[in-house]
């Protein structure tokens, strides 16, 4: 019976991700993040961008619910090639002046918060929201700055692969992202990654070397 | 035709050409709207205008259901025999809607199913020879087989049946009419009979042959009474869960919810709305929403004494109105895409904060341009008929299957919804990757060469000059490192207000980010940002 169960599509009632302490990633990003991401925790990516989705993605194709909050910007498609699910996503484009009882009523909900805070948000507010995030287990990820969260991730270099001058077109995109954090996660690492692949999703470099060259031919 | 309790009553529909289509039900095509064409989804311009409309007929006849903004129904035979037949009847109507400034049509039939077609066909024979004074198109009593017989089966709201009949070889309602029920049964389960029944002219299903036997309508009453509508609505949401619940637990759904609400001085006003099982909770608490708003903005309501306005609301009520057994609501046995309660609380407390229409979630529809590619539907609004079609949302759950897509990978056919243009070619769409920033608006932009000219693309889509420094939105300049271009696209050229022509580029700034611009009517647009 339990291998039965596994092939059914899941119960969307039990949307809890099961692993407890932390919300998985994409293998991609496992070098970076290793574990995932810790439940009841706050991680922080320079500005918002595609590692932000890259950052979601994992989590929300394991079955958890993202929204998306103070983001009227935010590429679908490109969250979907990310490997994001758009089933499992709401998007609160103008949260307001009371954007952290927003944040605060989501993660009852959701277990993944993305959030570009429309304002630079007080030490009180902080602590308020990180008690919430605490007691449902959730994660929150801030495109933009957020004191003590639990890992910060950064896009040190970027170069884009299959555009010339007149010719070709963006392919991909080779970035080197660094982390730190606190905890375990003090220590600084880098990894080179492909985001976007020439497919749209995320992949580590030396995974992809063929279309590594390819690009550059083109381009 | 059939056994007597089966023959459906005579129907007067009032239809306004031209209101928008929001909510109305598909596959009654034929509106002056291009389907899947503009993707516009604000919020409901027009519902409370209709309001007006609806006052005027309940002159005529008290219980009014309104179909969607645009369209509503009244019981033909009362009212019919106090003004001296449905033609007498149907030109008062006419006099009485067109003095307060719509244009409406009516079609008069036995069902609602072909006194809506027959509103339809009264409008269409407007511009022939054949065309009938005041647009009535009557179909006497008994004859709405017949009526029916020539009607392509593409009439009939159910997506499924009607790609298939015309590969079987059936290809008007005539033809489906003419095969044995039990036929059909057997080949197209339960929408196919409910098609069937609506091809012989009969009503859609029985009704329920007994009444309940418990009370079904739910109500609140409000002290201190409530002096706005959001938190009547947002109590409408509550109550429609509970009615929702209580038509579950007898195996019922209603085809019509009536919406009663009392101001303290006394004043009520009633109104049905259609609902046929398939509303959610905020569905139906945004039609409390229009009826709201239109008494308020009506100008021949009761709401002409702001005394009365400023008493209040002291009561709510939601009744279910026209009981069937409900048949083809049920949940799949492993729950389709169904929002988890835990997740509609979570976005309905959202939504009492910020409106309805605050939490939305994304519909893949069709278009060159990234924002063209998504559109944003409110949370619980199964209203839309990619969310309808997409699979059997059971009434009373909150928030709609959208998205079925397999978790992972998303990119691929997995995606379902828009207004059925998605999966079209459109030639001349940006290619992958797509980018991870769309502008809601695009940002201006300067784009210059070397010499400080802004670049221009001629006629014939040539460059004037190779871009050399952008600068966005009045940020400090940037110098260009990579470009590709011109990439021009007319979009809607066969429409001159909404015509759109663009030359595209993509550009790598020395940042390293990269960007998709755009020129048009000589002025450099951002559109996306790809990084």
């Amino acid at each position: 019976m339990a291998g039965l169960a596994s092939l059914l599509p899941r119960r969307h009632d039990e949307d809890a991700v099961p692993d407890g302490g932390r919300l998985p990633v994409l293998p991609a990003l496992r070098g970076l993040l290793p574990g995932g991401l810790k439940r009841g925790t706050v991680v922080t990516v320079g500005h918002w961008g595609l590692l932000c989705l890259a950052v979601a993605a994992g989590a929300s194709a394991a079955g958890a619910w993202c929204a998306a909050v103070g983001l009227p910007q935010f590429g679908v498609a490109a969250a979907a090639d990310a490997g994001l699910n758009p089933g499992r996503l709401l998007l609160i484009p103008d949260p307001g002046t009371g954007w952290p009882q927003v944040v605060a009523s989501l993660l009852d909900g959701c277990e993944l918060v993305l959030l570009r805070p429309p304002g630079q948000p007080s030490a009180q507010m902080r602590t308020r929201l990180v008690a919430t995030l605490r007691r449902r287990g959730g994660v929150l990820v801030v495109a933009g700055g957020w004191d003590d969260a639990q890992a910060r991730l950064l896009v040190v270099r970027q170069e884009w692969a299959g555009i010339g001058t007149g010719h070709g077109r963006l392919r991909a995109r080779r970035v080197q992202v660094a982390v730190d954090g606190r905890g375990a996660a003090a220590r600084l690492r880098t990894r080179w990654l492909w985001l976007p692949g020439a497919d749209g999703s995320v992949g580590a470099v030396d995974q992809i070397p063929v279309s590594g060259q390819g690009m550059r031919d083109t381009g | 035709m059939t056994a007597g309790g089966d023959l459906s009553e005579r129907v007067l529909v009032v239809r306004c050409p031209g209101w928008p289509v929001m909510g109305r039900e598909p596959g009654h095509a034929g509106d002056g709207a291009a389907p899947g064409g503009g993707a516009v989804r604000d919020t409901e311009p027009g519902a409370p205008e209709f309001g007006q409309v609806v006052s005027v007929v309940e002159g005529f006849c008290p219980r009014v259901e309104v179909l969607h903004p645009g369209a509503c129904a009244i019981g033909a035979r009362g009212p019919a025999r106090y003004f001296g037949g449905e033609g007498a009847l149907a030109a008062k109507i006419i006099e009485a809607v067109t003095g307060g400034g719509f244009a409406c049509h009516v079609g008069i039939a036995d069902g609602l199913f072909a006194a809506v077609l027959a509103a339809e066909q009264s409008q269409r024979s407007r511009g022939t020879r054949r065309a009938r004074p005041g647009g009535v198109m009557r179909v006497a009593p008994g004859r709405t087989r017949a009526f029916l017989a020539p009607f392509p089966v593409s009439v009939l709201d159910s997506p499924d049946l009607t790609d298939l009949l015309p590969r079987l070889g059936i290809r008007t309602l005539g033809e489906f009419a003419s095969l044995p029920a039990a036929e059909v049964v057997n080949r197209f389960g339960t929408p196919g009979v409910i098609a069937h029944r609506l091809a012989r002219g009969l009503s859609r299903r029985p009704l329920a042959p007994r009444p309940p036997s418990a009370d079904l309508s739910v109500g609140q009453e409000f002290d201190p009474p409530a002096r706005q509508a959001e938190p009547v609505v947002f109590t409408a949401k509550a109550l429609a869960q509970r009615m929702h619940d209580g038509l579950a637990a007898s195996g019922l759904a209603c085809v019509r919810v009536q919406v009663q609400v009392v101001w303290s001085s006394g004043q009520e006003i009633t109104r049905l709305w259609r609902h046929d099982g398939l509303l959610s909770a905020l569905a139906v608490a945004e039609r409390v929403r229009w009826q709201l708003a239109g008494w308020q903005g009506g100008q021949d309501g009761p709401g002409d004494d702001d005394a009365a306005r400023a008493g209040g609301i002291t009561m709510l009520r939601l009744t279910p109105d026209q009981l069937v057994r409900d048949q083809v609501q049920q949940l799949g046995l492993w729950g389709d895409a169904v929002v988890s309660d835990r997740l509609a609380r979570a976005a309905i407390r959202v939504q009492a904060m910020l409106g309805h229409g605050a939490v939305t979630r994304p519909v893949r529809a069709g278009g060159r341009g990234p924002a063209d590619q998504v559109t944003l539907v409110p949370f619980g609004d199964t209203n839309d008929r990619a969310l309808r079609q997409a699979g059997p949302g059971r009434a009373g759950r909150t928030g709609g299957p959208g998205w079925t897509g397999e978790p992972g990978r998303t990119g691929g056919p997995g995606w379902t919804g828009g207004p059925g243009s998605e999966d079209r070619p459109w030639p001349g769409r940006i290619p992958a990757p797509s980018p991870a920033t769309v502008y809601p608006a695009p940002l201006p932009a300067r784009i210059t060469d070397d010499s400080g000219a802004t670049v221009a693309v001629s006629g014939r889509g040539l460059v004037s000059a190779p871009p050399a420094r952008m600068s966005a939105d009045g940020a400090p300049w940037l110098a260009i490192t990579a470009w590709t271009g011109p990439w021009p696209v007319t979009e809607r050229w066969w429409r001159p207000r909404a015509t759109r022509r663009r030359a595209r580029f993509q550009l790598v700034t020395e940042d390293g980010a990269a960007w998709l611009v755009a020129l048009q009517d000589g002025g450099w647009l951002i559109e996306a940002r790809y990084d």
